[in-house]
């Protein structure tokens, strides 16, 4: 078994991580998160040192990339500069569909941006009745001559006013089978009949999430992704490797919690030794680490399965449910070792611990990943 | 026009290992190309991308460079082929023994126009390798160069002094060592890594180049030691400003600082 990265690998991480500590420092995330702004020229940063580039087909200006690698840049993301994790793994699963399933001018359109600095698409699935139960959403497509009109409302739809496009997820209420009658469309932010509510939010505050409303939002009718009514198996295409980036950003803003705590814990005095002399904090930071280990293992072993083109059905859902949890765990403990100063808004370890709570919702909650994960062991049990 | 640029690979110091007696461990140390040479490739790229012609990087030093993650990672700063002088017997070379060696491998490379290198090595900053390699060369040389501008067969430069700024025109070819600031190096990106393991590598020995004599060191290394780590003073000056530099100056005296 070769744990080692390759040397291109490993150059990369360098650079990436030489970018970051210029163009995305600790003090200007910390500033664009008080100030709930985008991080826009960090963004752009990465478009003109071509990380954007991974993985997007070079006839659009991409680099090739394995699965593995986009992990360790959204690890290192996730360490350096979390909301750039968050936002790179938030497109992944959109610029993928785009990738798969969109028409060549779609992708010239989106891929090319993408590469250049555009923000990621959008992903418009989620409805007030339907969350988990995305099937049951009701934003309808209705065709009109060589157009669309759309309406209908979205829920948690991250970026997607900031954003030039919203991967919108439509049903046709016609179909009886939910599954079966779902597509999927690129929809301009810009379209007359859209409305934008920003949401307020425990974390990820550089990164904006909305409630968006849509009322006869009319787009050529070109702008379908893909197939009519193959929008949820072209969604669920794509998902696991979503589920996979956030796990390993959140790995990246776990090991950012461990340094600061292995850093605090070695300064900070109390009864005339640093605190990190005792055994009940090396045991906290020794349960971190082992955490942190756990996940980076979990991480590699599943984006290493996905480049060997094997099925992580139920994989994915465990790496998901188990790093979510333990990233939260890890951030929780370094709040918890720098005592007081953990808890003021001047110190990362509050920003990571608040922005990472939502990794055990978003992209799938806890409960969806045993869902997924729980029948398919029980499956792979009954074949053996 | 052709340019070389002379880069030191050396063990990157935040990797360096104290031992309990202060004797220093570079077993685990990461080697890296030096901080202060990452200007001047950067300076020979931007000027080929300008004027057109060829960046060669140039490096020399024990068999250990000649790593293939090194010379990508040279190799994806922009240079377009890399030659390495390795020989064991160049671990630890002094300055004038490395600037002889440099200066045989341009003179083999032939034609080169331009020879630029960093205000210093990243481990051991002497500062000297650049000029002495001007001087083996034959050619024009300057050290402090904060700007440079190819005119033909000409080279219009800035040197940035304590209080001025210099500004000379050389005929080339010339070499030249820049300063820190004279652009930020760049950043490789997967395109330009992948790309640089199909530019073109030379290897060479000492015996591949034309050495009048075998170059001998002129410095012995007697011992290396870190500082012994000293207890901090927690020294707190109360008074009025008057008082309290009075008092802080009396300090640095006391300790020889002043």
């Amino acid at each position: 078994m070769d744990f080692r990265w390759t040397e291109e690998q490993e150059l990369l991480i360098q650079s990436l991580e030489e970018l970051l500590q210029r163009e995305a420092p600790e003090t200007l995330m910390a500033e664009l998160d008080a100030r709930h702004e985008f991080p826009f020229k960090p963004w752009q940063a990465l478009a003109d040192n071509g990380i954007l580039a991974l993985g997007i087909p070079e006839e659009y200006g991409g680099v090739p990339a394995d699965i593995t690698t986009l992990t360790l840049v959204c690890e290192t993301l996730g360490k350096y500069a979390l909301p750039l994790g968050i936002i790179y793994s938030l497109g992944i699963i959109t610029i993928r569909d785009i990738i798969q399933f969109g028409s060549e001018e779609i992708k010239a359109e989106v891929l090319g941006g993408f590469v250049r600095g555009d923000l990621p698409v959008a992903l418009g699935i989620t409805e007030p009745q339907a969350g988990s139960d995305a099937a049951a959403m009701k934003a309808t497509a209705q065709i009109d001559g060589d157009d669309v009109i759309f309406n209908g409302q979205k829920m948690y739809c991250t970026l997607a006013k900031i954003a030039k496009y919203i991967l919108l997820m439509t049903r046709d209420s016609q179909g009886a089978n939910p599954y079966a009658s779902i597509s999927m469309w690129l929809l301009p932010t810009d379209t007359p009949g859209l409305r934008f509510n920003i949401l307020n939010k425990v974390g990820w505050w550089t990164v904006p999430t909305y409630e968006v409303f849509i009322e006869n939002a009319r787009v050529p009718r070109k702008n379908l992704v893909g197939q009519f009514n193959s929008g949820w198996p072209q969604l669920m295409a794509n998902f696991e490797i979503e589920r996979l980036a956030l796990c390993a950003a959140s790995v990246g803003a776990a090991e950012a919690a461990l340094e600061d705590s292995l850093s605090y814990a070695n300064r900070r005095v109390q009864f005339g030794n640093p605190i990190g002399s005792y055994q009940a904090v090396q045991h906290i930071l020794t349960d971190m680490a082992i955490k942190n280990e756990n996940m980076r293992n979990y991480i590699y072993k599943v984006a290493w399965m996905m480049d060997q083109g094997q099925s992580v059905r139920h994989e994915h859902a465990m790496c998901k449910l188990y790093v979510a949890r333990a990233a939260c765990e890890v951030t929780d403990s370094a709040v918890q070792i720098m005592g007081g100063l953990g808890y003021m808004m001047d110190h990362r370890v509050q920003r990571l611990w608040r922005d990472i709570r939502l990794m055990r919702i978003g992209g799938g909650t806890d409960e969806i990943m045993y869902n997924i994960a729980g029948p398919q062991l029980l499956k792979h049990a009954r074949k053996s | 026009m052709k340019i070389v640029v002379c880069a030191k690979l050396a063990p990157d110091a935040s990797d360096i290992e104290i031992r309990s007696d202060g004797s220093i461990s570079l077993e685990r140390a990461e080697w890296r190309i030096g901080s202060f040479d990452l200007q001047a490739i950067e300076a020979a790229v931007r000027l080929r991308d300008t004027h057109s012609g060829s960046v060669t990087a140039l490096s020399v030093g024990p068999q250990r460079i000649n790593h293939s993650k090194l010379r990508k990672d040279l190799l994806s700063r922009g240079p377009d082929e890399l030659v390495l002088v390795t020989e064991d017997a160049l671990n630890g070379a002094d300055t004038a023994v490395t600037a002889q060696v440099l200066a045989a491998a341009v003179r083999k490379i032939g034609s080169v126009d331009l020879v630029l290198t960093g205000e210093g090595s990243a481990d051991l900053y002497f500062q000297q390798v650049g000029l002495q390699l001007g001087e083996l060369l034959a050619v024009p040389v300057f050290n402090a160069v904060s700007k440079i501008e190819v005119n033909g067969s000409t080279v219009r430069i800035e040197r940035s002094l304590e209080e001025e700024i210099e500004v000379l025109e050389l005929p080339l070819p010339a070499v030249l060592a820049v300063t820190t600031d004279i652009h930020q190096p760049r950043l490789p990106n997967m395109k330009e890594i992948l790309l640089a393991a199909k530019k073109p590598v030379f290897e060479w020995s000492l015996a591949d180049l034309e050495l009048e004599n075998a170059p001998e060191s002129r410095v012995e290394a007697v011992s290396l030691r870190a500082p012994r780590p000293v207890e901090r003073k927690r020294i707190l000056i109360e008074g009025s400003p008057e008082e309290a530099a009075q008092a802080l100056t009396g300090y640095l005296v006391k300790e020889g600082l002043a």
